[in-house]
């Protein structure tokens, strides 16, 4: 199976070089989708790949994931994408066990474990979220915040999402639970940093709202 | 006059101007630009004389002008509000194709630099 890593990005300087360089180790084809950086993270990610794709204005995270994955089945023509992202909160190592889990599902979820590691504000957002999308979709998905999945042509086809912001993940989880796409997870674990940029309370409140709206279809 | 019936009416030709400086500068087309300063001039005039629209106010139940003008404003705010959101999204959506676009068009030639 042909696979790409796609990772979107913005002003990503401080972690972009050590992210791409633990990522070649497992994957030689790499996608960086800059998301209109003004701290010249293009150039660093010039270094390990030639597939560097800039968004000459900020779209956000959802926009720039789709930028990566219309790239990559439509000129690469690649079987498959690996999204993840570029703050090194995901670490590469767990590529291999992506690649294996997409020959049994067209969508995989990675889950952070909810150990000690992860804040309990998140901890208890990420229920939320699970437990409000299994009462509008019935279907239960762990952990719908994490950028860290991967999804196969076919997938992507079935899920291709409107979103042009954080609430993207949220509504590949709706789509997966509405359209009743075979997906499966992938336990991996998370690093937090102290400059973790993350989602703000605000975020939360639009992805709430967000999915209320597609579950009534606004 | 009344004090708000002055208020009204410094108003109406406070937009008028407005809407007379967005026309030099060609932002408004004349069909636009006569329905607008058209609106003002209604405004003003119902502002001046609200008597005039008695007979509308009585056949619709309401019980002053004031809430008439108010009822009309609000539903032209909505739809303009409206018009707006609809605009604004088809905007964000051409803009997120040319961006995409170009920035696929672009990475193609990158590795044979």
């Amino acid at each position: 199976m042909n696979i790409t890593v796609v990772i979107p990005g913005l002003n990503e300087k401080q972690y972009l070089a050590r992210v791409l360089k633990k990522v070649r180790k497992f994957s030689p084809h790499i996608v960086y989708v800059d998301d209109g950086s003004s701290d010249g993270s293009p150039e660093i990610a010039r270094k390990f790949t030639p597939h560097i794709l800039s968004h000459e204005v900020n779209l956000g995270k959802g926009a720039s994931m789709r930028t990566g994955a219309e790239y990559a089945f439509s000129k690469l023509k690649v079987d498959a994408v690996i999204f993840m992202d570029a703050d090194d909160q995901h670490d590469p190592k767990e590529i291999p066990k992506f690649k294996e889990k997409l020959l049994e599902a067209d969508v995989v979820f990675g889950v952070r474990s909810m150990g000690a590691s992860m804040p309990l504000i998140r901890f208890l957002g990420n229920k939320g979220a699970s437990v409000l999308l299994n009462m509008l979709y019935g279907g239960y998905i762990p952990d719908i915040p994490s950028g860290y999945k991967a999804l196969t042509n076919r997938g992507y086809e079935s899920v291709k999402w409107k979103s042009t912001g954080y609430e993207v993940e949220t509504e590949i989880a709706m789509r997966v639970a509405k359209e009743k796409v075979p997906f499966t997870t992938v336990e991996i674990e998370s690093i937090y940093h102290d400059t973790d940029k993350g989602m703000t309370a605000l975020d939360a409140l639009h992805i709430c709202r967000c999915l209320v709206e597609w579950r009534i279809g606004l | 006059m009344m004090l708000l019936q002055i208020i009204s009416v410094v108003f109406g030709l406070f937009m008028m101007y407005v809407v007379r400086i967005h026309r030099r500068k060609n932002h408004l087309e004349s069909f636009e630009y006569g329905v607008w300063m058209a609106l003002w001039t209604i405004f003003i005039t119902l502002a001046i004389f609200p008597e005039s629209v008695n007979g509308v106010v009585q056949t619709l139940h309401i019980a002053r002008v004031f809430d008439l003008l108010v009822v009309a404003a609000l539903m032209i705010v909505i739809f303009l509000t409206f018009t707006n959101r609809i605009e604004q999204k088809k905007l964000e959506k051409k803009m997120e194709q040319i961006v995409r676009k170009k920035a696929i068009d672009n990475a193609i030639e990158s590795p044979k630099k």
